[in-house]
């Protein structure tokens, strides 16, 4: 056995450029939610109407995609065991998405798809490019093969293609540039987004996490491979039927193929639970777990409204805002609410003790939130999720309300958690 | 590791280094494995640690090497002390001994 010296450990993406990610994130969320419950009202309306837009993209952009950019630009040195290829691409990244996205948004809410959208779209494209260049240079000097970063990096050129077709759909919206109007691609927009890029990223990033925090035995690579042409078979398959016109009823088959490739994952994560070597499972991981299972319910939806389009039945306009909302405030913010828990802290820790780590004995990286403020903002937000996703179900404006407030409140209880992380001094000793 | 003395002198930095914990598990570097050889020269005037991380680009990393590395500076002031890291063989959960599978409750 050989070894290097000090020098040679791996250099850790410096803080200064994860931290912006996390905390516009978290703002972001509290934005959502103020929209969300400004605009309840419209929940029991249809799906295309600009608060929904501008909410849909502030989850989306605001806070999904920007918390996962943050975690990303970390944990992507960890998955493909080389050092980030460049700050600089991470930092130019996060300027363009964080003056890209509240024009985009504002664009939406005021319905005005002029210069301020169209201008805020390049921007986030832009951001996306910067990501994947820097993910693919990762990559380019990557010595391993790993499922886990192709699964990143095909995730985000599933992105560039969801962001470059949104730009698209918002110059289509006065200048005809495609060959129908911009509703008419909206799904097709939106499943590139969510199965190619949130759902596919979640599985690769989780699939490497999940044994790794629960210090697991177990490892299942031709699964994940499995799981890999699933999800990315059904997403073409979509994308191919919607190009030819096939009826809705055919989306059956790329639906049963993401639902079984759910399935699968769900038994990794059952498999990596029961062959864990820590037997303590903290609540951080258990709301992680949870979300896999959340993953299960906007499938299901989906297969309730394809069988409505086939029946001809009524109640779709409700189910396709059901199917929304339980991804973006379903699986997707129960998944970053329990990992945020599992990355900043280390990544502040890092910020903050690294330099004393010499020192002795010091607080740890659990030390830096409080776990009471983290269950109730669990609290809130599963009350939240199910209040309101029970008012769109029956178009109740009152537990619309009721909904949205806990939202607001599992919003601002983030918020709380994420700013005595970030703006901590020190801790003793 | 077997000349005369050398045992108690490695049961001496091992001891020390049971105060370096890893920060995500909690538990301390030489339950959880990751300490490999330790070898501690004539009169105690050269310590060489090698070991490992749970994985390769760990984010913690550098804070658990300096961490061994000030360990074993305090129990060896005299001593020129380096820390090796290695990745081979890489680390598994069955480099964990019994200690901390109890610790892990496993």
């Amino acid at each position: 056995m050989t070894g290097s010296p000090l020098g040679n450990v791996a250099r850790t993406t410096s803080h200064r450029v994860v931290i912006p990610f996390y905390v516009y994130g978290a703002a972001a969320l509290l934005v959502a939610t103020v929209m969300l419950l400004v605009s309840h009202r419209s929940f029991t309306g249809h799906y295309f109407q600009p608060h929904l837009l501008a909410i849909t993209h502030t989850m989306a952009l605001g806070w999904a995609t920007m918390i996962i950019l943050g975690a990303g630009h970390q944990l992507f040195p960890v998955l493909v065991e080389t050092d980030l290829y460049s700050e600089g691409l991470a930092r130019a990244s996060f300027l363009l998405a964080a003056v890209g996205i509240p024009l985009l948004v504002y664009g939406f809410h005021s319905f005005d798809l002029g210069l301020p959208a169209r201008l805020g779209g390049t921007l986030v494209l832009g951001a996306v490019l910067a990501f994947m260049a820097n993910i693919g240079m990762g990559l380019v000097r990557s010595k391993r093969e790993n499922v886990h970063a192709v699964f990143v990096f095909t995730s985000t050129a599933w992105l560039l293609l969801t962001a470059a077709l949104g730009l698209a759909l918002l110059f289509n919206f006065t200048r005809s540039l495609l060959p129908h109007d911009s509703v008419h691609y909206l799904g097709l927009h939106a499943h590139l987004g969510i199965v190619g890029w949130f759902l596919l990223l979640v599985l690769g990033v989780g699939s490497r996490l999940v044994p790794m925090f629960l210090i697991s035995k177990y490892t299942a690579p031709r699964l994940l491979w499995a799981v890999f042409i699933l999800v990315n078979t059904a997403l073409l398959g979509h994308t191919v039927f919607f190009l030819v016109d096939m009826p809705a009823w055919s989306d059956y088959v790329p639906v049963t193929m993401v639902a079984a490739a759910l399935l699968l994952f769900a038994h990794y994560c059952r498999q990596a639970y029961r062959q864990r070597i820590r037997r303590k499972v903290d609540a951080q991981m258990r709301v992680t777990l949870l979300a896999v299972a959340l993953m299960l319910l906007p499938t299901a939806v989906l297969l309730v409204l394809l069988t409505s389009i086939a029946l001809g039945g009524g109640a779709q306009v409700r189910v396709a805002l059901l199917y929304g909302f339980t991804i973006f405030f379903g699986w997707l913010t129960a998944i970053i609410l329990g990992m945020t828990f599992k990355t900043l802290p280390f990544i502040v820790w890092n910020k903050v003790y690294r330099p004393r780590a010499t020192l002795g004995r010091m607080p740890g990286p659990k030390d830096l939130f409080s776990d009471r403020l983290f269950l109730a903002t669990v609290a809130a937000y599963l009350a939240g999720f199910t209040l309101f996703g029970w008012g769109i179900a029956q178009a109740s404006v009152v537990l619309l309300k009721i909904g949205a407030v806990a939202l607001l409140a599992t919003a601002l209880l983030y918020n709380w958690s994420i700013g005595r992380m970030v703006f901590i001094k020190q801790l003793g000793p | 590791m077997s000349a005369p003395g050398q045992d108690e002198l490695i049961d001496k930095a091992l001891d020390a280094l049971r105060t370096v914990d890893d920060p995500e598990v909690g538990l301390n570097v030489v339950d959880l494995g990751l300490i490999y050889e330790i070898e501690i020269g004539p009169d105690a005037r050269e310590v060489d640690c090698l070991m490992t991380f749970t994985t390769e680009f760990c984010p913690m990393g550098a804070s658990i090497q300096a961490g061994v590395t000030e360990a074993l500076k305090m129990t060896f002031p005299e001593a020129a002390v380096q820390v090796r890291i290695t990745f081979d063989p890489p680390w598994s959960q069955s480099m964990i001994s019994e200690a901390g599978r109890m610790f892990l409750g496993g």
